[in-house]
């Protein structure tokens, strides 16, 4: 799978996300700080990216961007990727150069301002801010694996004293345990304020209240919401791929003669001659053209009926579901229903003759085709399309079933030199 | 040389093309029908194309064609709507709820005040109303395809190119359908049992267990699965001896909590099924007018489950604890189900399935060919036609918007027999593994007034829960209803609910879900009424 993944390019658009989560981190910080510009950090591209290198800037510093544009292009060990912006902001700064390697998720790799912000008055978040924080790692709980359970985490828990995670103003209302808890316990919204939330869209749950009064321990919340984001996606490591299809037919065929095809043609020359005469009488009777490919498409319909049963032929249980339902005709003892069509080449003018009777009479069946006895037509050159007098009409067939072809290509013959007029009536 | 007188197909079409001007004016029947069947008529690129117009195929379809996109759908089976709306969840649905209510009728009317009289079983009846019920709901889907301008081919699609596939039309041709996008849905089929050849009357899958011309005398069910549970009730309410037999040591699959599963498989035994759990079916033979089939304990013969069994015949040498024969009138292999790709073509364009045969995708639903997407049975994930459904929400979300969601740890799973089981999340086995604290609270149908008045008391809700954040993790549940009633629970786990949350929030009284809001209060505290 990387191997695909690192030739192809995909295009992420992850920076909404990140932009609005810290954008409305912001809108909660004091009136203070709302100059403040936020960390743009390196961003998780995929489920299971823990770090990634800065291939190029698709911006400078001090460039305004709108929605939409790249910002830069990202290289991981499997896919090189541009982050867009959905918001419209200015790049305020570039902490990691064009050409950064390694760069945890989180990670701060720039700052980004809203349009119309004075860059030289911001307030620039450190550094320190930024690192992957668990905040993060909740927030892409939904690309990210938790198991991007960084190794950068634990430290930053490490250094972290107290707040496993930032507080986050709840907007949605509280849950009747989060509500219930509160009253016991007294607490006020400014307590709310600071308990850092760790359920689903960053709700707060009755476990974060649990923490905040240290009736559990700080980051078990955070802990059992990224176990509990783990499930939550479709566990795609370790596939042991199947066994590359054997195709041992074709091989065994393979070493006595290695041109060996691995299917067979049959082909057969048939005159248009009868067709067309009908077609011009149909045309003149009843002012109707009927195109050629109707009358062909007819005759492979008719010659497609009761073939023997292919040498191949194996019903499958699906094939015995659908005669269960009756979803299939179900193919009577004798015969099968055959899904032969025939591919056509028109002969140039050599022709062998314009008397259908006589073409019927040769009834020359260009002789079984295999691979190793291919015969040469020489004499003939390929003209695609149909020709009005002979054209050749071949079908492929998987090796064992050559009679199968020649009955369905005789009787495409019988129907279209002999009685073509029938198969409009 | 001959092979070069074989043009390029689209080379013969489009000659076929120039004279296909055909005037609207049409003369007899017949050649209104013959003109329609045409050879493929290169048709522009769609934006999307799906392959298979199962639950997975045809809402992804229907979601593009909300969207705008142009898209086509190709199914080979004549009907959209794929297993689950022709052979598997409606009509195994439609049984389930005739047979119970026939079952009811014969045998659980008196203690209620109603005498009925001669209660009869007209199966070719029943087989209509379900064939009805099928019919009108696959329809429904054609006329949302209209309304939503998908168009819809009847075939069997097969990948020439990465941007084009050679569908074989149902009703002869083969027409050409390339696409920007691909979506393969083509779903899954019924896992042969090595041995035993599958002929849909005598051994049989779910679909030929949905379609039985008459009742078997007795029938014997391999896999204890919910399809095999489902079916095995069906055919045992409606008369049939049925016995399970189950390699596990628990019905109901891997995925049902142990608990559980014991106390379904207690009911279910009451109502006449047997099981024969913790063993093997070595072999069959279809010689004799009744299938006879080798049973072997999985456990070298350890389990006390595992009994001998003569179906009438007096003695048997060969007969040993471990080594038993059983014969029935018709076997149902429902030891579970594979992907489904054959003839898709992969070959063409190199895609991968794993060992078990699902195609592999990322987490964004693409192969190694980024623009070709799979949902649905034949890829990872469980086998539901609900995950499939929201797979096609999310992966037409991902090509339009670049990202969509699917949550995988709250995906219900209901088994419809009676009582219904029902559960979302995870279950004790997988808790304990995981290491996690947790406490369980459980609260029985026979305490809950509703399921008293119904006369229907049998099974329990348990909710498992974290111990330190009391953050629910997973609810089982055994009972009346429990279908519905588990959608309470997905909802509770997709917020992330305490089981406070559920214990704090008023349920109507005399209902089922009482139980349900009981078995919370058991789990953070004490329930009231137990
Ligand atoms: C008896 C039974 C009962 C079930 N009950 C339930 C239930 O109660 N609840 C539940 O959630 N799930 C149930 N399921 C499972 C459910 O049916 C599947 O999960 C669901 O149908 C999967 O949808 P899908 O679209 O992935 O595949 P499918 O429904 O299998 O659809 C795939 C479709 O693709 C078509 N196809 C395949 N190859 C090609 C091709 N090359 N070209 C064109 N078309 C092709 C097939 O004909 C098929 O119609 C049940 C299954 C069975 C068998």
């Amino acid at each position: 799978m990387a191997s695909f993944a690192k030739a192809c390019h995909l295009s992420a658009r992850l920076t909404t996300r990140q932009l609005r989560q810290d954008a409305a981190a912001r809108g909660f910080r004091t009136s203070a700080a709302s100059m403040a510009a936020q960390n743009f950090t390196m961003p998780a591209l995929s489920p299971t990216m823990t770090e990634g290198n800065i291939a190029s800037w698709k911006v400078k510093e001090g460039d305004s961007f709108s929605a939409g544009d790249v910002l830069l292009e990202i290289e991981t060990d499997k896919a090189s990727m541009d982050v867009e912006a959905q918001d419209d902001g200015v790049m305020a700064k570039i902490t990691k150069a064009d050409g950064s390697k390694g760069i945890p998720v989180g990670t701060q790799i720039g700052v980004i301002a809203e349009v119309g912000d004075d860059l030289g008055s911001l307030e620039m978040p450190s550094e320190a801010d930024a690192a992957p924080s668990s905040k993060k790692e909740t927030s892409s709980q939904k690309l990210s694996e938790p198991k991007a359970e960084a190794p950068a985490k634990s430290s930053k828990s490490a250094s972290s004293t107290k707040s496993s995670k930032p507080a986050k103003k709840q907007t949605k209302p509280l849950l009747p345990s989060v509500q219930a808890l509160i009253h016991q316990k007294g607490l006020e919204q400014s307590d709310i304020d600071k308990m850092s939330p760790s359920g689903p869209n960053n709700r707060l749950l009755k476990g974060d209240v649990l923490a905040y009064l240290g009736s559990i321990s700080d980051s078990y919340p955070s802990e059992l919401s990224s176990k509990i984001a783990k499930l939550s996606h479709l566990d795609l490591s370790n596939i042991k791929l199947a066994a590359p299809a054997p195709k041992p037919a074709k091989k065994a065929e393979a070493v006595p003669g290695p041109a060996v095809e691995k299917d067979l043609e049959v082909a057969i020359p048939i005159s248009m001659a009868q067709v067309i005469e009908v077609q011009q009488r149909i045309q003149k009777t009843l002012g109707v053209f009927m195109p050629l490919s109707t009358f062909i498409a007819r005759a492979t319909d008719v010659a497609n009926d009761e073939l023997p049963r292919s040498k191949t032929y194996k019903p499958s249980s699906d094939d015995l579901f659908n005669q269960v339902l009756g979803l299939n005709k179900v193919p009577s003892a004798g015969g099968a229903r055959g899904n032969f069509l025939p591919q056509i080449t028109a002969l140039p003018g050599t022709a062998p003759t314009k008397g259908t009777k006589s073409a019927a009479k040769s009834a020359d069946i260009i002789d079984i085709l295999s691979g190793t006895t291919r015969r040469k037509v020489p004499t003939y050159s390929a003209k695609p399309g149909i020709s009005a007098s002979v054209n050749v009409f071949s079908v492929k067939v998987p090796k064992g079933d050559e009679k199968r072809a020649q009955v369905f290509l005789d009787r495409v013959k019988t129907v279209l030199e002999g009685e073509p007029g029938r198969l409009v009536l | 040389m001959f092979r070069s007188l074989l043009v390029p197909r689209v080379a013969v079409r489009s000659a076929f093309k120039q004279q296909s001007s055909l005037p609207t004016v049409v003369a007899p029947s017949a050649i209104a029908r013959l003109s329609k069947r045409s050879y493929a008529t290169e048709a522009e690129q769609d934006d999307l194309v799906v392959i298979g117009g199962g639950v997975a195929g045809y809402v992804a379809a229907i979601k593009a064609g909300q969207d705008g996109m142009k898209v086509t759908c190709i199914e080979k089976r004549g009907t959209l709507g794929g297993t689950c709306l022709n052979v598997g969840c409606i009509p195994s649905k439609a049984l389930l709820n005739n047979s119970h209510l026939y079952h009811t009728i014969l045998h659980d009317t008196k203690a209620r005040g109603i005498e009925v009289g001669d209660v009869k079983l007209n199966l070719g009846t029943m087989m209509k109303a379900k064939e009805t019920a099928v019919s009108g709901l696959t329809k429904g889907i054609e006329f949302l395809f209209k309304k939503n301008n998908v168009k819809y081919v009847k075939g069997t699609a097969s990948f020439a190119n990465e941007r084009e596939v050679k569908v074989n039309l149902a009703d002869g041709g083969e027409q050409t359908v390339s696409g920007k996008n691909f979506i393969i849905a083509t779903g899954s089929e019924a896992t042969p049992f090595p041995g035993l050849e599958i002929d849909e009357k005598r051994i049989i899958t779910s679909t030929g267990a949905i379609a039985l011309e008459k009742v078997p005398e007795s029938m014997v069910v391999i896999g204890g699965g919910i399809i095999g549970l489902e079916m095995a009730s069906v055919w045992s309410r409606l008369g049939s001896k049925v016995t399970i037999v189950e390699f596990l040591g628990q019905i109901g699959g891997p995925g049902m909590d142990a608990e559980i599963a014991k106390a379904s498989q207690k009911i279910l035994k009451k109502q006449g099924m047997e099981f024969k759990v913790n063993t093997k079916v070595m072999g069959g033979d279809v010689s004799g007018d009744k299938v006879k089939l080798q049973l072997e304990s999985a456990k070298g013969g350890k389990e006390e489950t595992v009994r001998h069994n003569h179906s009438g015949e007096s003695q048997c040498n060969k007969c040993t604890d471990e080594n038993m024969q059983i014969d029935a009138e018709v076997v149902l292999v429902a030891i579970g189900r594979r992907p489904y790709t054959a003839g898709l073509g992969l070959e063409n364009i190199g895609l991968e399935t794993d060992d078990k045969g699902r195609l592999v995708i990322d987490q964004e639903y693409r192969t190694k060919i980024p623009h070709i997407r799979v949902i649905g049975d034949c890829t990872f994930g469980p086998m539901l036609a609900h995950k499939a459904e929201e797979e096609a929400v999310a992966a037409i979300e991902y090509i339009q918007k670049g990202h969509g969601h699917v949550n995988y740890g709250a995906i219900p799973s209901v088994m419809y027999t009676h009582p219904e089981v029902a559960w979302v999340g995870q279950n004790e086995q997988e808790v304990k593994a995981s290491g996690v604290k947790y406490k369980i609270g459980s609260f029985p149908f026979s305490a809950n007034s509703r399921a008293k008045t119904n006369q229907d008391s049998d099974g329990l809700v348990k909710m498992i829960a974290d111990a330190e954040t009391d953050r629910i993790l997973g609810v089982h549940i055994v009972g009346p209803g429990a279908g519905e009633m588990i959608a309470e629970a997905t909802l509770a786990i997709e917020y992330g609910a305490s089981s406070e949350d559920i214990g704090r929030t008023s349920h109507a009284h005399p209902t089922l879900s009482e139980a349900f809001k009981e078995a919370a209060m058991a789990t953070y505290g004490k329930a009231i009424h137990y």
